[in-house]
């Protein structure tokens, strides 16, 4: 309203000038040269503030050339018959160009705010468009509502809400495909929005729930694909199950229901073993059980990395201490420098990996040598080798060796290397085999120092 | 107590073997009934009860009013399980499954401690198996000879030797030896334990050690056997 005002405003004081300065030469100039100056004013108004404006300017001008300007001065009567002619053909001219003007202009303003639009909505097109989680949808939506249409705020509803249709200010918006509703937009403008401003809102939005539905989609995929991954493990899984583990419960079975039916007549030693069987055949079982839930996780990647900077000798450390608990001998060497730094890493699951691998290296290390875990900083990571003195492995088994339920020659489940590369892997590390130089195979995993700087 | 029945008599058979008297409860309510008439040594409590209150429960209830040594039994094995049975009050845990004998071990651990903590007067020197350390000059021997440790190592060993056989977390050992303001900074733990078990000339390879970590948790001080 007052924006309107001031243009009248600014179209009479231009009006007004030019009479002025008109007046001050009107002995020097003739009645054409009055029309063409006011013509000026009028077209500059035009162009400048639109229809009525101009028409206003054209008014004020005709009434004011006729007072001020037309013989004789300072009346609205006319005297000579041919300025009135000059007059009225004036007002037509001054009529008719204002009009002209104006529609040119306002042809340019459309022209520049449907350019405008275009650029707003290529813009959400190319951001929309990298985008792969919803979260990032709705900020990236509403930051081109802000940015770019001037919006106050905007929040996601959810699907079926009660709107309150309160205030003129205010614009709720479906984000849906087709039937299929995410929520609803509500946006609150500074000022009523115009109609233009509520369709670019609204294709924006719409805009918004197709990358929505994309994403969604993508998902789904995702999803798919793993739960095709988790069929094939579980196929595995039962497979393992039906071989593996029946062995030791066999085993226990066995050996409890004969020592619960011939107890008196076994004789001692026997009874013994029976029962020393069933322990150590119950303790296996366990431990497979644990590398089938630990091998599942990992295929899930559900595994959770509780890391901190840790000392890899210390992990070496528990490895072998549990080796003598179990064994009794002192199998393993430790060698790992003295300023090895701390690394980053989850102890427990290190831990688990180490003995695995350990494990595996003691199966094959001949009973008159020991194993060694070294352990050294090369370059930008961590090195710990396990090396036996065993066969070597064959280069074309070396990367099998290490995939869940391979079955090697030793018949055995194949689940620790599988397990301990499951976990190095999480660690961003490396798992892999060489030959030890004196025969047998030597398995390094490497740990990176990089994630160091982020603790 | 466990809410399994046949794990509960297998155990109450075992530590009766071990001559132990022993008392079952199925459930977190008559168990802490059982606690307040019978007045154990020792209570042995499954984390999940499968009924409410569950085994944490029952611990924290338990804080309240007794200091009756608790270990708790769990079948998982993470971190987490253990920290919160730590942090509801429990002396110590064990995995499912778990031998008889290391039970009893643990049991008798915990009994020695609350002997010793029940005495009131504070010892000179604390002796474990080769390494003395003289508390009032500050001094460590191994084997009858003097080993020299910084004033930080000193502390540290010290402070896991007075508690032989308990986990100590890693936050209380940096908050005993460093003071406060070092949260987040358990490596400095790691380094100087690494260095104390080198002047106690520790040997993994024939489980000969003192400190015993506890991944994610601490450390413990044990006698090697």
């Amino acid at each position: 309203m007052i924006l309107s005002l001031r243009r009248y405003g600014f179209a009479a004081l231009m009006a007004f000038g030019a009479t002025l300065l008109l007046w001050g030469l009107r002995d020097v100039l003739t009645t054409a040269n009055f029309s063409l100056v006011y013509l000026l004013v009028v077209l500059v108004v035009a162009v400048y503030y639109g229809t009525a404006p101009s028409l206003f300017t054209a008014l004020i001008s005709f009434l004011s050339f006729n007072f001020f300007l037309v013989k004789p001065l300072y009346t609205f009567f006319v005297a000579d018959p041919r300025d009135v002619l000059d007059l009225v053909i004036y007002l037509a001219c001054a009529a008719l160009t204002g009009q002209l003007a104006s529609y040119a202009r306002n042809q340019r303003r459309d022209a520049e705010q449907r350019a405008n639009e275009l650029n707003i909505l290529y813009e959400a097109a190319a951001a929309f468009n990298q985008l792969t989680d919803s979260e990032s949808v709705y900020r990236t939506l509403d930051h081109i509502l802000h940015e770019r249409l001037s919006v106050l705020h905007t929040e996601v509803l959810p699907p079926i809400s009660l709107l309150d249709t309160d205030g003129q200010n205010r614009l709720n918006l479906p984000l849906s495909i087709g039937a299929h509703r995410y929520g609803i937009l509500r946006i609150t403008f500074t000022r009523p929005p115009t109609s233009a401003l509520t369709r670019l809102a609204s294709i924006c939005t719409s805009q918004a729930a197709t990358v929505l539905q994309r994403i969604e989609l993508a998902h789904h995929i995702q999803e798919s694909e793993s739960l095709k991954e988790a069929d094939r493990l579980k196929t595995a899984l039962l497979h393992a199950v039906s071989h593996d583990l029946r062995t030791p419960l066999t085993i226990i079975k066995t050996s409890a229901s004969n020592l619960s039916r011939l107890d008196s007549t076994l004789p001692p030693p026997d009874r013994l073993d029976m029962l020393h069987a069933i322990e150590s055949e119950a303790d296996h079982l366990n431990k497979m059980v644990g590398n089938l839930l630990d091998i599942s996780r990992l295929q899930a990647g559900a595994l959770q990395i509780n890391g901190a900077l840790n000392s890899l000798e210390e992990v070496a450390g528990d490895v072998a201490a549990r080796t003598w608990q179990v064994t009794g001998t002192e199998r393993i060497v430790i060698n790992f420098p003295p300023d090895m730094t701390l690394v980053y890493f989850d102890y427990g699951l290190v831990l688990q990996a180490l003995s695995n691998l350990v494990e595996n290296g003691l199966r094959y290390e001949p009973s008159d040598s020991r194993l060694t875990i070294a352990g050294k900083i090369i370059g930008h990571e961590a090195q710990v080798a396990i090396v036996n003195h065993g066969p070597s492995i064959p280069a074309a088994e070396r990367d099998l060796i290490m995939e869940p339920f391979y079955h090697s020659a030793g018949g055995n489940t194949g689940l620790g290397l599988a397990i301990a590369k499951g976990i190095i892997e999480a660690h961003q590390g490396r798992l892999w085999v060489e030959d030890t130089p004196s025969g047998g195979a030597t398995f390094i995993f490497s740990l990176p120092l990089t994630n160091m700087d982020t603790e | 107590m466990d809410d399994e029945p046949q794990i509960r008599k297998l155990l109450q058979t075992g530590l009766e073997g071990y001559g132990y008297q022993v008392v079952t409860t199925g459930d977190g309510q008559s168990a802490l009934v059982a606690v307040a008439q019978q007045q154990p040594d020792v209570i042995i409590l499954d984390i999940a009860l499968g009924s409410s209150p569950d085994g944490l429960e029952v611990c924290r209830r338990l804080r309240t009013w007794s200091k009756t040594p608790i270990i708790m039994l769990s079948v998982r094995n993470d971190e987490k399980t253990k920290v919160n049975a730590l942090n509801a009050g429990a002396d110590d845990y064990m995995t499912k499954p778990f031998g008889m004998e290391e039970l009893q071990a643990r049991i008798q651990a915990i009994l020695r401690r609350s002997v010793v903590t029940d005495q009131t007067t504070p010892t000179a020197e604390i002796c474990i198996k080769g390494i003395v350390i003289d508390l009032a000059n500050r001094r460590v021997t191994l084997e009858g000879e003097e080993v020299h440790f910084t004033p930080k190592e000193y502390d540290l060993l010290c402070l896991l030797a007075k508690h032989p056989g308990t986990v100590i977390t890693h936050g209380t050992l940096l908050n005993k030896v460093w003071g406060a303001g070092y949260e987040g900074m358990e490596h400095y733990v790691r380094v100087f334990v690494n260095q104390i078990r080198r002047k106690l000339k520790e040997n993994p390879a024939r489980d000969i050690r003192y400190i015993i970590s506890e991944p994610g948790i601490g450390y413990r001080f044990v006698e090697p056997e």
